[in-house]
């Protein structure tokens, strides 16, 4: 077993360490850190839009720092590292590897992210987490969306390094014993992301230059008034992001799929239906990335192609839930707290789905396009389903790192905040948006609509944020304190844990 | 796949309803695409942090825009600093509003009242702040028929739209003619043609737009400048359209001007 944290070593042994396991922990204790860094930037957010007018927070250009920093941070400091992080951890084991291809490529990959999150918390730019231009190639302040830029080039970088490591770890250092249509469907997970991540990056490193250079006043890619179209630069952020959406989902939908079949107790309904659905989402993925632009004037023959687009990719996501649901279906169910995540992440991903269909819907994207509908439907994916699976991954494998039992009641009690708190804030903020509320406002017009709507959602945001709180409590004191973990099967399912046993030292 | 059947039936269903959502979604949007011919012409420019719109009789109105019920208008929506998007919550209108681009809307307004109009993309400081008021004026059905029906040549638009449908008349009687060259919109390339324009004081000024986008001549000499379109502005002259200068209220004197959809196309009026 691998057991970190139950036999104490020097912190400069951890850190300077090439090791898979002691990489993939430093990235989760680095994902985790920045999910509750983000998450304060939300509830400040959600405090100042509690009332009409200005409330804590001093002035618009704060507020919109805020927003920046907070979609920026719980995408690419939390979302991300976390799925390399579990990844980098188990990957190895799961294909039965001494370690990652390349341990030491890994550390730089990882000791890449917190240099690239300094950057963008000590420039704390105001750009907006898109920087479309020419808001941020002319009239965002320096040096803070100069750091932005370039902390995101270093995060990029990290990821695609961390990708190509996984691919080759997978594909070239895999036991040979082990056929590719045998290996957990999360490592087929980590394996599309890997490879979506390869193709989707470099779009939006080409147009972080590119804004940077018309930044500095000497090209004019995005300039009108100097050839260039700000449009382009949406097309090519949205080649990027919108695959990225996926490569946030699918460690989150590969970690449901090492969960589900364990607590319910049956195997998997067809595995060959999650690999093919992977596969589907992994190409499909690049082909709608214009439906986040809808309204930027595109010609109607556009519009429909990156509608069907869009839609094409519903079927992929359904095969998904319906695996799940299929696997559950008939099985004795125990319900643990990660298998009570793993359910709310199903249901969330299902009505995140759905709200999705309707942006995608032309005439009716005008009615949701910009509002709070298209900040309520992003975060039911983000906060609902990616977090909420990678929340119930986190007590899963709990045993498995420390060695000792998270506390189920607490637990239970972080389960019930965080589903109810992202209902009540993410399903409000539908309703608010189809009521007209834009997003990225500092202060709104006091519609008593609005203003109720904001206070329930606020209200949901700081039971969720409440939540989250225990959550970290509950982690830092029973990886000290915690009960001893029956290490061959802590949740008493009458099946095997993990049961991947470590040879190697640690180098 | 052992037990392929539940789930193909599912993904079968699946499929057929995103088809149909699909289906319907695209002939709705197919009816809401074009303007109708009739519409009248609302032009839209937004910048940081307001809106001002102008209308075919060459009426500017900043922070509110009056309309009348049951009559079509189609707003064309310019941009003079960083993206916006011009959002009537109340009639599901929603459209970028982006430098370098003429993006144009339509809506028929049919209740009366007062509407919020307000920017839905991030542009900075006063982003939550960049808000009009859309005035729907009452009409009766005879009224509206009125209007419709009136579509004498009194502006610069109208005339544009008129010497398009009549070309081979004479309609226009204009004494100079200025030409919008072909590839006037790509940077560096000819524009305006002739590049300083001789006229008497009085005379009428065809403006020709050879090219294939939409352009101005607006005098000025440039967004950044405050009296923009204070002395004379044909509004937007679509490709291959023609609109008509008055020069009865200038006085004697140099006239910088440019294009409002491309800033970097400019030219001079010498007005004797």
């Amino acid at each position: 077993m691998v057991l970190e944290v139950k036999q104490p070593r020097p912190i400069w042994e951890i850190l300077f360490s090439t090791h898979h396991t002691d990489i993939g922990l430093l990235y989760v204790f680095f994902s985790i850190t920045a999910l509750m860094i983000g998450g304060a930037l939300a509830l400040s957010i959600r405090a100042e839009l509690f009332f009409p007018g200005q409330q804590i927070i001093p002035d618009p250009q704060t507020f919109h720092r805020f927003f920046t920093v907070h979609g920026t941070t719980m995408l690419f400091l939390w979302a991300i590292p976390f799925g390399s992080g579990i990844g980098n951890y188990l990957i190895p084991i799961m294909v039965r590897y001494k370690d990652m291809a390349w341990p030491k490529l890994n550390a730089v990959a990882f000791w890449m992210i917190p240099v690239g999150a300094a950057m963008i918390w000590l420039g704390f730019s105001d750009t907006a987490w898109t920087a479309y231009p020419p808001y941020s190639t002319m009239k965002a302040p320096g040096p803070a969306a100069e750091l932005w830029i370039f902390g995101l080039k270093i995060l990029g970088v990290s990821s695609v390094l961390g990708a190509i490591n996984f691919i080759v770890t997978m594909l070239r250092c895999k036991h040979p014993d082990l056929p590719i249509m045998k290996m957990s469907l999360f490592a087929w997970s980590i394996l599309i992301i890997s490879f979506m991540i390869l193709v989707a990056i470099p779009t939006f490193a080409a147009a972080l230059i590119m804004t940077y250079t018309d930044r500095l006043g000497i090209t004019g890619f995005f300039n009108p008034a100097m050839g260039g179209d700000p449009v382009a630069y949406q097309h090519l952020f949205w080649f990027t992001f919108h695959p990225e959406v996926y490569i946030f989902l699918l460690p989150g939908v590969g970690m449901l799929y090492e969960m589900i079949p364990k607590f319910s107790r049956k195997p998997i309904f067809s595995y060959q239906s999650g690999v093919t659905a992977f596969i589907l989402l992994g190409t499909i993925g690049f082909m709608s990335w214009a439906h986040h632009m809808l309204s930027t004037g595109m010609s109607f023959t556009e519009k429909t192609v990156f509608m069907v687009g869009t839609l094409a990719a519903v079927p992929a996501s359904a095969m998904h839930v319906f695996n799940w649901i299929a696997t559950m279906w008939g099985g004795r169910i125990k319900f643990a707290t990660p298998m009570l995540f793993a359910i709310g992440s199903i249901l969330l991903f299902f009505a995140a789905g759905s709200g999705g269909v309707v942006n995608t819907a032309l005439p009716l994207d005008y009615v949701t396009h910009d509002s709070y509908w298209v900040v309520g439907h992003f975060h039911l994916i983000l906060m609902g389903t990616v977090s909420l699976a990678f929340t119930g991954y986190i007590y899963y494998i709990f045993p498995l790192i420390t060695g000792r039992m998270y506390n189920e009641r607490l637990g239970r009690i972080h389960f019930g905040m965080a589903i109810s708190g992202v209902l009540i804030v993410f399903m409000t903020q539908h309703i608010l948006g189809l009521y007209g509320m834009p997003r990225r406002y500092f202060d709104y017009v006091p519609i008593p609509e609005w203003i109720i709507m904001n206070q329930i959602a606020s209200t949901g945001a700081f039971i969720a944020g409440t939540g989250y709180l225990l959550f970290v409590i509950n982690l830092i004191i029973s990886s000290m304190k915690g009960k001893f973990a029956n290490m061959k099967d802590p949740f008493h399912i009458g099946e095997i844990y993990y049961d991947y046993t470590r040879r190697e030292p640690h180098h | 796949m052992g037990h392929a059947m539940p789930e193909w039936i599912y993904i079968g269903a699946v499929i057929a309803l995103l088809v149909w959502v699909g289906a319907e979604a695209w002939d709705a949007e197919r009816l809401l695409e074009k303007a109708p011919v009739e519409a009248k012409t609302i032009k839209v420019i937004g910048q940081q942090w307001f809106w001002t719109f102008e209308h075919e009789d060459g009426t500017k109105e900043v922070g509110e825009v009056h309309v009348k019920k049951g009559i079509p208008y189609k707003f064309d929506l310019i941009s003079q600093d960083v993206n916006h998007a011009f959002n009537v919550p109340d009639f599901t209108m929603t459209l970028d509003v982006i430098p370098g681009r003429l993006n144009t809307i339509w809506s028929t307004f049919d209740v009366p009242g007062i509407y919020l109009i307000q920017c839905r993309e991030y542009c900075g400081y006063s982003h939550y702040n960049m808000k009009a008021n859309l005035i729907v004026e009452d009409t009766t059905p005879q009224e509206v028929a009125a209007l419709l029906a009136d579509n004498s040549p009194q502006t610069a638009s109208v005339a544009s739209e008129t010497a398009q449908t009549t070309s081979s008349e004479p309609a226009i009687q204009a004494d100079a003619l200025l030409t919008i060259l072909l590839g006037s919109s790509v940077q560096g390339s000819p524009d305006y043609d002739p590049d300083v324009l001789t006229v008497t004081k009085g005379n009428t000024i065809e403006v020709k737009n050879a090219d294939t986008v939409p352009h101005t001549v607006t005098s000025g000499t440039g967004p950044q400048d405050a009296n923009s379109a204070k002395q004379f502005d044909t509004g937007i002259i679509n490709g291959g359209e023609s609109a008509v200068l008055k020069t009865d209220s200038l006085t004697a004197g140099d006239y910088a001007y440019y294009c409002m959809v491309h800033p970097y196309m400019t030219g001079t009026l010498k007005v004797q």
